[in-house]
């Protein structure tokens, strides 16, 4: 490949630099400063790193990820800290706006302008970078390191390529739950859901209560026959789609995206149809769920909870951070039970590239952003969760991310923290290979179920065939 | 200057024809007015054509360090149906494209001519029109999923309180591509704005002539302003016609191409497959699929223009 | 001028309707930057928000640098426009007023670039301006403005050149006016207002323009509003309140240049009132 890319940038260098020497001719100086200039030179010598400074040698790391401002405000402060605690290192963070990384990510690789620590997403690209060795193997250094091990951290935050390697560590965990509003409950004289897990809903009991709370325009519920599915005023429960979210339950089931030993496409099987099935059901037999929003990035939770449309919502831990600022009384359950308890761990992940120059000063700024300390802001508002185990088990540390915050509700230890240290299951997206694509055959054939317009079973099966063309195994056995 | 001397050149050598020194002179002050903006079309677009016309004779991934020339397969990968997505954006493209350039049009000439009678604060509302233009995407984005929320969204409660049918608008699979088109229109201010600037052209005394001859406001539209106007039709619909080929960020944003495949816009499947599954090559081959397909249109219509569009400058 | 009462009348509630639901957006963008978080979402909307956040503009200008930005964004504005006004006139008057052999072929091939889709030449385009060193810097965003001043602009600019009779040039060209003197004596004055759309587009396409700068900058030193404006989403959630509160400062400087820009449209008509 560098052979094809030298030639088309030298022919189109040859056009440019014709044009620049005519552009200087009639010098116009639209660019704002010398300075640009000059700090040009200073990234072409990036490249070759440099050597130049005698003795104690400098080093340059660059980072790239993405973030709210306060999320990359975490990032910054714990990258002061970093730097303070290696005064010859500095580190050019780059904060990319989180839609389009991918394709900022993509064009510096293909520029050879990789940097040496990446935020990567499950999801996307981390795996097609991983396949083709970019990425260093972060087990060589968890082996080695005194502070930070793979049992230092909670579970299912690793990425890992083949069983032993680690590709990638998230900076911390965000899990599943069951939130709703207090009042509605209170109001309607029923049992909230159980923070604790012993206690949790099974599936028909959940539906039922979503019956309950489920009414029209005339103050009928779900339950009454005289119902008017045309005209709900308040929905039981508002269900997002994506997988992140079945994948809890399908679990939960026994059910998997691919059998055990990675061979087969199990969407279709028994328990996770039945997931499926039930969820649809929701929608369109009981009318107790709205119809579902394409995408996950609408903010629906809390103003969802507050405004009554809906009386419960499955979302992820991280809509705490909304349901904090929304200031209405709303709690946190463990998800109903199919039959056993799961919820699933989605989360980012730092990443070293194996062309950096200095894998060893990389690992330690991986390490220090995944310190919780300097992500405390981000912690108790309710956005992120802390990476290292004794953040959950120290009660002195505990304390400091959860104690008497409006984002950590009383349900929360049981609900979600309980749940991530003993219930959790991996990502789809850590084990699934081509996992997208397999999902793009997927995903229409889902829709058609939300929408009503075909069982889980006839969706799936119809799909099965073609979805098992682009299984190509699992990530997590041999 | 090199070009200068060049086309000197290039017109001594052929002299088999008496070019006369009107065209020889017209010739080289031709290319020297538009020898920037070719010499830019050079520089700054043929080089990355070249570039990702030869990628799609590749098997080019971004993060592969190995790229191999495979010559015609990936071509022959889209036309043999082993990828049902081809067919399938591309068909969803074309339906989008013909639902939506004639209502841009005709809507966007209609509110042109609103916009340029005499009216009371006329200034605030061509303003008005054109502010979607500028409203941020990620601001627009949520106002549409929000008013075409099936239960909640405001459109649907507003059909319902007129005993309307409602509809699952950007959720439904028959519904996405209008809603769509919908969405878009309220993005029809530029060309709006290129309709006006085309009316300010138009001298007055034109439609005083029709006047004097008792034609009223059909005339006047039938006999001056559409042909006058016809230079502007011409760039609007050749530029809503690229720019609808091309459709992608309201997949993107709105819709991720759901539901059941429905609104998967071929750039926008074009960009997941560069983007997403990092298949450079392949994505490569698509976007040159394209720019044929947008090319065949455009020449078929300048070809037509010859007919229907009418050049003051142009009379013979 | 004759325009009777009745039909100005109908003209008027046809566009205060339309008006009316063209404001939508704006308004909706509008109330939502001086909004809490909670409330921009509500269903069914409140337009009044209760009670004013104005704070939400000092807070997003305080969490995005907004005066370098600013600064940044305007440097580049002002480098395209003039780059593109300049250049995209004289080539259209290439293209339209003179009669030269290969003309209309040669504009057919300038037309292939808006057909070949931005997504497949990204990462060339960024290669080629990265080995010439400028990453990082606004060249590959200001300098190819001067080179024709992108193919939109001239095709729009020649549809109005073609438009303007030939007999002004011909009675220049026997007064022995160059092709220069025509073009900067009778074709700008007279396609004035077509010259201000592309002007007006290109500020507003460069001011919002996100893909460039986002690919060709790294430095935050260098960023551009409308990069900003995409740091108020997160991994999770986005900071609506603020994003809203910042887009509307984004937002407003283009409402005003609208403004000011769509008042000569009514010049233009005067103009070539008078000449016609």
């Amino acid at each position: 490949m560098i052979m094809n890319r030298k030639k088309y940038a030298s022919a189109f260098m040859v056009t440019i630099l014709s044009a620049v020497l005519v552009m200087s001719g009639c010098s116009k100086s639209d660019v704002s400063n010398g300075n640009s200039s000059s700090n040009n030179k200073n990234t072409a010598a990036e490249g070759t790193t440099g050597k130049d400074s005698g003795s104690g040698e400098k080093i340059k790391l660059k980072l790239t990820g993405w973030g709210s401002p306060e999320e990359v405000a975490a990032y910054k402060f714990a990258i002061q800290k970093f730097e303070d605690a290696h005064p010859n290192v500095t580190v050019d963070f780059q904060a990319i706006s989180a839609g389009d990384y991918d394709t900022k990510l993509t064009t510096m690789v293909a520029g050879n302008d990789a940097p040496d620590v990446a935020m990567m997403e499950s999801a996307t690209i981390a795996f097609p970078l991983a396949e083709e060795g970019k990425f260093l193997n972060l087990q060589d250094f968890l082996a080695k390191d005194q502070e930070l091990t793979l049992e230092s951290i909670v579970p299912n935050i690793t990425y890992s390529l083949t069983p032993g390697t680690v590709i990638g560590i998230g900076p911390g965990p965000e899990t599943f739950g069951l939130f709703y509003n207090e009042d509605v409950f209170k109001e309607a004289g029923i049992e909230p859901p159980p923070s604790d897990v012993s206690k949790a809903w099974t599936w028909d009991q959940f539906v039922e209560v979503a019956k309950k709370l489920t009414i029209d325009n005339k103050g009928r519920n779900a339950e009454d026959p005289s119902f008017d599915p045309k005209n709900i005023k308040q929905f039981g429960i508002n269900l997002p789609t994506w997988w992140g979210a079945y994948s809890n339950f399908i679990y939960s089931n026994g059910g998997d995206f691919l059998s055990p030993d990675g061979k087969t496409f199990a969407l279709n099987q028994p328990e996770a149809v039945e997931v499926i099935q039930k969820m649809a059901d929701l929608i369109n037999v009981h009318h107790v769920a709205p119809s579902p929003l394409q995408s996950k990035n609408i903010p629906g939770t809390n103003v969802a909870l507050q405004t009554k449309k809906v009386a419960m919502a499955i979302d992820g831990q991280w809509a705490t951070a909304g349901l904090a600022q929304s200031k209405f009384n709303y709690n946190v359950g463990v998800l109903p039970i199919m039959k056993q308890p799961v919820t699933t761990v989605v989360a980012g992940m730092f990443s070293i590239f194996k062309s950096s120059k200095h894998p060893q000063e990389s690992w330690e700024l991986l390490k220090a952003l995944l310190n919780p300390d300097a992500a405390i802001d981000v912690l108790k508002a309710g956005t992120w969760m802390p990476a290292p185990k004794d953040w959950y088990t120290d009660s002195e540390k505990l304390a400091k991310w959860t104690a008497d915050l409006p984002s950590r509700p009383s349900g929360y230890q049981g609900a979600i923290i309980d749940m991530l240290l003993n219930h959790s299951h991996p990502t789809p997206t850590a084990y699934v290979k081509n996992f997208n694509k397999i999902m793009d055959v997927v995903n229409p054939a889902l829709d058609k179920v939300w929408l009503g317009k075909q069982t889980a079973q006839e969706a799936l099966d119809a799909v099965a065939a073609k979805a098992q063309q682009q299984v190509q195994g699992r990530r997590d056995v041999k | 200057m090199e070009i200068s001397a060049k086309t000197g050149q290039s017109a001594k050598t052929a002299p088999q024809k008496k070019s006369s020194i009107r065209e020889r002179r017209a010739l080289f002050y031709g290319l020297l007015f538009t020898s920037p903006a070719i010499l830019g079309f050079i520089i700054y677009t043929l080089g990355p054509m070249i570039a990702s016309f030869y990628l799609s004779l590749t098997d080019y991934n971004v993060f592969k360090d190995k790229t191999s020339f495979i010559g015609l397969d990936n071509y022959i990968k889209l036309f043999s149906g082993e990828d049902e997505l081809f067919y399938k954006s591309l068909g969803t493209t074309f339906y989008f494209v013909v639902l939506r350039v004639p209502a841009v049009i005709i809507i966007s000439f209609f509110l042109a001519i609103l916009l340029n009678m005499n009216l009371k604060g006329r200034s605030l509302f061509r303003t008005i029109i054109y502010l979607p233009s500028i409203v941020p995407a990620v601001a627009s984005s949520m106002i549409w999923m929000w008013l075409m929320n099936p239960d909640l969204g405001l459109l649907n409660t507003a059909l319902n309180w007129l005993h309307l049918p409602t509809s699952n608008w950007l959720f439904g699979e028959g519904s996405v591509i209008p809603s769509i088109v919908l969405t878009t229109l309220w993005g029809i201010g530029g060309t709006v704005i290129i309709f006006l600037a085309g009316l300010s052209g138009v001298p007055k005394s034109y439609y005083e002539a029709i006047d004097v001859d008792g034609g009223g406001w059909y005339s006047k539209l039938r006999h001056i302003t559409v042909p006058m106007l016809t230079p502007t039709i011409f760039f609007n619909t050749i530029m809503t016609i690229i720019g609808s080929f091309q459709v992608f960020s309201e997949a993107y944003i709105l819709t991720q191409g759901g539901p059941n495949d429905r609104s998967l816009f071929f750039v926008f499947y074009l960009w997941r497959t560069a983007f997403r599954d990092t298949e450079m090559g392949y994505a490569s081959a698509l976007a040159w699929v394209l720019f044929i397909i947008i090319m065949i249109f455009t020449v078929f219509i300048f070809k037509t223009s010859k007919s229907w569009v009418h050049y003051e400058g142009e009379r013979q | 001028m004759r325009e009777s009462r009745l039909k100005l009348t109908a003209g008027f509630t046809a566009l205060l309707i339309v008006s009316a639901m063209f404001i939508v957006p704006f308004l909706w963008l509008l109330r939502s930057s001086v909004m809490d978080l909670s409330q921009i979402f509500i269903m069914p909307p409140q337009w009044i928000p209760k009670p004013f956040h104005f704070e939400n503009f000092k807070d997003a200008m305080t969490v995005v640098p907004f005066g370098t930005f600013f600064k940044n964004t305007l440097i580049i504005v002002v480098g395209v426009l003039i780059g593109t006004v300049v250049s995209s006139t004289i080539a259209a008057f290439g293209f339209s007023r003179i009669k030269w052999k290969g003309r209309d072929t040669i504009f057919a091939i300038l037309m292939s670039a808006m057909m070949l889709p931005a997504a497949v030449t990204l990462i060339p385009s960024f290669i080629g301006w990265k080995e010439l060193g400028f990453y990082d810097t606004f060249y590959p965003l200001i300098l190819p403005s001067y080179f024709g001043g992108g193919i939109f602009n001239i095709f729009l600019l020649r549809q109005f050149y073609m438009s303007i009779p030939q007999d002004f040039d011909e009675a220049a060209v026997v007064d022995g006016a160059t092709y220069f003197q025509i073009y900067w004596r009778i074709l700008l004055p007279l396609s004035r207002s077509a010259v201000i759309v592309v002007a007006l587009f290109t500020f507003l396409a460069s001011w919002n323009d996100f893909m460039g700068p986002l690919i060709y900058l790294k430095s935050d030193s260098r960023f551009t509003l409308a990069l900003g404006l995409q740091m108020f989403q997160g991994s999770y959630n986005a900071q609506w309140d603020l994003l809203m509160a910042a887009s509307t400062a984004v937002v407003l400087p283009c409402v005003i240049v609208f403004l000011i820009g769509q008042r000569f449209f009514l010049e233009g008509i005067t103009l070539t009132g008078l000449k016609g």
